[in-house]
């Protein structure tokens, strides 16, 4: 069973919306930006109901003719959508955008516009608490040690982009030392080429050593102690590596 | 044939084309029932003023065709005359009403809450717009055939036509008495009516194709929009 979690208005009318017409023969579309929950919800408040991509013609129009529900994702993919008739239907449409409005008011009698993570800032920190749990029990990883708050917010592809920042985040802050060097291994493998290679992959090990460094003890003359290289080596390093 | 005897007044009284006699200060000395009930949409003076500037320049009858609409009343042509200086009479002369020539497929239909659906199209437009809504409906209205998704797409361009409006008022009621006749059937009426301060025509002519193809007879003003819906079983 599908559970579908928003404290946004706007969601929570559209998931009112769905729920007085869910008796009803009429067809409803959510349009809204890609991965911002619209198959999701759909899944939540209609569990049975078939789903067929817009992606496929054929298909679509097969299951219209033996069932009259239906849900067609990726609505705008679909090549020929003027040839549907959605006559004592129900059918309920996901797109990731509008493409012909005139096409769409035609078939549709409630045209529901979803609005994007950006614009749900209350529904993100649940989301990213959801994500934290997630990726702590995928990686096998102690979730006392975090928190969603400190968790970056990459919300660029919505729920996917933000996913995966914190999957990252987490990787990037538990890896053993044995494992940062499988990584830069593998990363060598892929792209070690030319006759300058040392100096050219030397960024890998200098970059994040002074940068994590400036940020431990914020001053370079401390740094440079600690690292035990000359003062002008680190500052001549720290140029080169254009290190703010 | 001698005429002279015959009352011809029971005639007019019962014409179906308003006709109103008037003074020359615009007092109505006579008005027949169908004139009564025009009167009920527009003003004695209105119609005062368009005897006047039709009426024929010497004594006599000019009969001239123009195209009138107030409300549920629309008429093609007018007939304004006098032949004494103390009586006007303007008739009307009644636009005929296009039958609707979309055939009822019942089957094609599917019973519905005409509530519900009222509901979810009030949720959606409360979706985009922020104005006042106040709405007064009979929740004892019995459910009807309808194709669902039409009226849907109907009741949203209603209302979208409305979304500039800062309060709107939404009513549906049973016409209590009224019936429409379908394949030769009586079918009891109910009135959807949305007023406003105003609102756009832009998708007017959608909205009447829609209540053609649903069967509901329509009126379109400046400020209200009254669809009379055929409670089909």
């Amino acid at each position: 069973m599908e559970s579908f979690y928003t404290k946004s208005e706007q969601v929570q009318q559209i998931i009112k919306g769905l729920n007085l017409t869910k008796t009803l023969y009429v067809s409803s579309i959510i349009i809204g930006q890609p991965h911002i929950g619209k198959k999701r919800l759909l899944a939540y408040l209609f569990p049975d109901t078939p789903i067929v991509s817009g992606t496929d013609q054929e298909a679509v129009e097969s299951m219209m003719a033996t069932s009259d529900e239906l849900i067609i994702t990726d609505f705008e993919k679909l090549p020929n959508k003027e040839s549907l008739d959605f006559d004592n239907k129900r059918i309920i449409a996901t797109a990731n955008y509008i493409g012909n409005q005139q096409t769409i008011d035609t078939l549709f009698a409630f045209i529901y516009m979803m609005p994007s993570l950006k614009e749900r800032p209350e529904d993100v920190l649940f989301l990213k608490k959801a994500f934290l749990e997630e990726a702590c029990n995928i990686l096998m990883i102690d979730i006392s040690q975090f928190t969603a708050a400190q968790l970056p917010t990459d919300l660029t592809g919505n729920s996917k982009t933000l996913k995966r920042s914190i999957f990252h985040y987490l990787i990037s802050r538990t890896l053993e030392k044995e494992e940062i060097q499988e990584a830069i291994y593998n990363y060598l493998l892929q792209h070690l080429e030319g006759n300058n290679g040392y100096k050219e992959h030397l960024d890998l090990y200098e970059v994040p050593l002074i940068r994590s460094g400036l940020k431990k003890y914020r001053s370079q003359l401390k740094l440079s102690q600690i690292l035990g290289i000359n003062r002008n080596t680190l500052r001549k390093k720290i140029h080169e590596h254009a290190i703010d | 044939m001698n005429t002279l005897s015959i009352d011809f007044r029971p005639f007019v009284e019962w014409d179906n084309n308003p006709f109103i006699l008037f003074d020359p200060k615009g007092k109505i000395l006579y008005l027949n029932n169908s004139a009564e009930i025009l009167l009920g949409y527009v003003s004695k003076k209105e119609l005062f003023d368009l005897a006047l500037a039709y009426a024929p320049q010497n004594f006599g009858y000019k009969t001239t065709a123009l195209s009138l609409k107030y409300e549920v009343f629309s008429f093609y042509s007018i007939t304004v005359g006098y032949e004494n200086e103390e009586q006007l009479s303007i008739r009307f002369y009644n636009a005929p009403r296009i039958r609707n020539s979309i055939p009822v497929e019942k089957e094609k239909l599917s019973m519905a809450d005409i509530n519900l659906l009222l509901e979810a199209n009030i949720a959606l437009f409360k979706m985009k717009n922020p104005n006042q809504l106040q709405l007064l409906t009979d929740p004892d209205l019995p459910q009807l055939k309808i194709d669902q998704n039409r009226f849907s797409k109907l009741l949203r361009k209603v209302l979208e036509s409305f979304r500039s409006s800062d309060s709107i008022q939404i009513a549906l009621k049973l016409l209590v008495g009224e019936h429409m006749i379908i394949d030769n059937q009586k079918i009891a009426i109910a009135q959807l009516s949305v007023s406003a301060n105003g609102r756009y025509a832009d998708a007017d002519k959608e909205i009447v194709s829609l209540c053609e193809q649903c069967n509901i007879s329509y009126n379109l003003q400046e400020f209200i929009v009254k669809l009379e819906i055929p409670l089909i079983q």
